[in-house]
């Protein structure tokens, strides 16, 4: 995976060929990383609207009034 | 870089928008504080939450897709030609500043020792994108749902306003060239567009619970606040100068890019590569701001949350042209912005009874708005861009800076890419069940379960002995 395994050998080559992408998995592993990142986010989106649609159903349901939070504030 | 001018320039433009980077962090932080302040406590939490993931939900999208619509899309596309292909339609040549640069698997989208810019100038775009989520989100606190939030601003933060972006501030953007549309520090860019946004969705999403009297008569709801809201708002004036700073190009040798032979003429430019000093833009941002404060505290009658919001609006609306204005022109065109913002705010809430918890509607799309149009006036006849008289260019497609060319400008970044998908969007998510919380749940609190929690964490510490 390492693109640069040493600093001097690095710099010591044509501008050209030292100005480039020194990231691990470069020029072979752009595509795959993308696909991740889409399955991370999509995942978080459907995961996170579950959650959040469970605990709006389940406070909706207990039909608190609009001034019953006030008993919950604390004062530690 | 082995010629030490070059990298001197690169080097210093690189650790330029760095800075501005780190200065526009204080926007968000700001913003977050706002609106803190000004929801209910029974809100508070949620109303955080919901602004702070606004960060990693547009920052993926905008490393994904948005900054390739930047470049991708300056030419409408088919609505003007490029000025460095001739083509019309997306951008996917090899020419220096092609779209293909910038999609998410292209390398120059990482640590690469060839490229000291794109990703400063990729993070001072995208903390512009987080601040036009940011404005829709004060807007529509209490009753809508972090996941109708998160795609709303995924649309406003990584698509809608970098459309705009394209057309409207990229050199080679077709407003430029048919419009004369000039808006050096995104009186429409960010701002129009953002508050047109916010009216589409308040539209749909409706006001909160109370707000409105059974007769239809508005009712005051908060601050809760007023001191939080005061921190933000002057944070938020802090974080504009990284703002104003993002919109230049700290160093650039003119001379050569207009075609001049043998000519050398080093400055600080606009986005649109035309002369303009930090100095000189310093004047006009604090004159702005000064012009709004003075306007806001008069007509509010030294209301606080108004006064400080004036002094933003008094900037935003003096923004379009603030890279050219004399200061007091721009203080007073930041006064005119913010009286004509204030009365419609009012007017718009009680005729159409329209719920913007933060008048953000009003500082941003109103004021923003009215600025571009002033701008048309104001700058009437100068160049839009510096490429109207470049080497690169004939000279004869990009219109000067008029009233009409400003004033369509100003529909398009209100309405066409502010407040029709902002509504469209809504309209979706609110047929999909998914755009506002149960009114039960408006009524107890988004927070009530964490406070309950809290409390009952508080009896169980407090009866502790050991």
């Amino acid at each position: 995976m390492a693109t640069v395994t040493n600093w001097i050998d690095h710099l010591n080559k044509p501008a050209d060929q030292v100005a480039g992408a020194i990231y691990p998995g470069a020029g072979s592993s752009e595509g795959l990383l993308v696909i991740l990142a889409i399955i991370i986010w999509i995942g978080w989106h459907v995961l996170t609207s579950k959650s959040e649609s469970e605990e709006l159903e389940r406070l909706s349901r207990k039909r608190h009034g609009p001034n019953d939070h006030k008993s919950n504030i604390t004062d530690w | 870089m082995t010629d030490q001018l070059a990298a001197l320039t690169t080097i210093f433009t690189e650790f330029y928008y760095w800075i501005t980077v780190v200065l526009m962090f204080l926007i968000h932080v700001g913003f977050c504080m706002y609106e803190v302040g000004a929801s209910r406590y029974k809100h508070h939490q949620h109303t955080l939450m919901k602004n702070t993931m606004l960060i990693p939900l547009v920052t993926v999208t905008w490393f994904l897709f948005g900054w390739w619509i930047y470049w991708a899309f300056p030419t409408g596309p088919g609505l003007a030609p490029s000025i460095m292909n001739e083509s019309t339609a997306l951008i996917t040549d090899d020419s220096a500043f092609s779209a293909k640069f910038y999609t998410a698997t292209s390398q120059l989208m990482a640590v690469n020792l060839g490229d000291h810019i794109s990703g400063v100038f990729w993070a001072a775009f995208l903390l512009f994108s987080w601040t036009a989520a940011s404005i829709v989100s004060g807007a529509i606190i209490e009753r809508i749902t972090t996941f109708a939030f998160g795609i709303l601003a995924i649309a406003i933060g990584s698509v809608f306003w970098v459309i705009d972006a394209a057309w409207g501030w990229h050199f080679d953007g077709w407003m430029l060239k048919l419009l004369g549309y000039h808006d050096a520090y995104a009186s429409g860019v960010i701002h129009a567009i953002a508050g047109g946004f916010a009216l589409g969705v308040l539209m749909v999403l409706g006001p909160r619970i109370g707000k409105f009297s059974s007769s239809g008569e508005p009712r005051n709801i908060g601050p809760r606040n007023p001191w939080l809201v005061t921190i933000g708002l002057f944070l938020i004036y802090t974080g504009f100068w990284g703002f104003y700073a993002a919109c230049n190009i700290p160093i650039f040798n003119l001379g050569p890019e207009y075609g001049m032979e043998g000519i050398s003429y080093w400055t600080a430019t606009n986005i649109y590569v035309t002369p303009t000093t930090l100095s000189g833009i310093t004047f006009n941002f604090l004159m702005s701001l000064s012009g709004g404060l003075l306007a806001g505290y008069w007509i509010a009658k030294g209301d606080p949350f108004w006064t400080y919001s004036s002094g933003l609006a008094g900037i935003i609306c003096a923004s379009a042209g603030n890279d050219l204005y004399h200061p007091i022109q721009s203080m007073i065109i930041g006064m005119i912005g913010v009286v004509l913002s204030y009365k419609l705010h009012y007017w718009v809430e009680r005729k159409f009874k329209i719920d913007d918890a933060v008048g953000a509607v009003a500082v941003h799309g109103y004021a923003g708005f009215i600025g571009l149009i002033i701008c048309g006036f104001v700058l009437n006849g100068y160049p839009s861009s510096g490429y109207s008289v470049g080497a690169m260019w004939d000279g004869t497609t990009y219109a000067a800076i008029n009233p009409l060319g400003m004033f369509i400008g100003a529909i398009i970044m209100f309405v066409v890419l502010g407040l029709i998908p902002g509504y469209i969007i809504a309209k979706i998510l609110h047929g999909m069940g998914k755009l506002r919380i149960p009114r039960e749940v408006e009524i107890a609190g988004l927070d009530y379960e964490i406070m309950e929690t809290a409390k009952s964490d508080e009896k169980a510490v407090a009866s502790a002995t050991r």
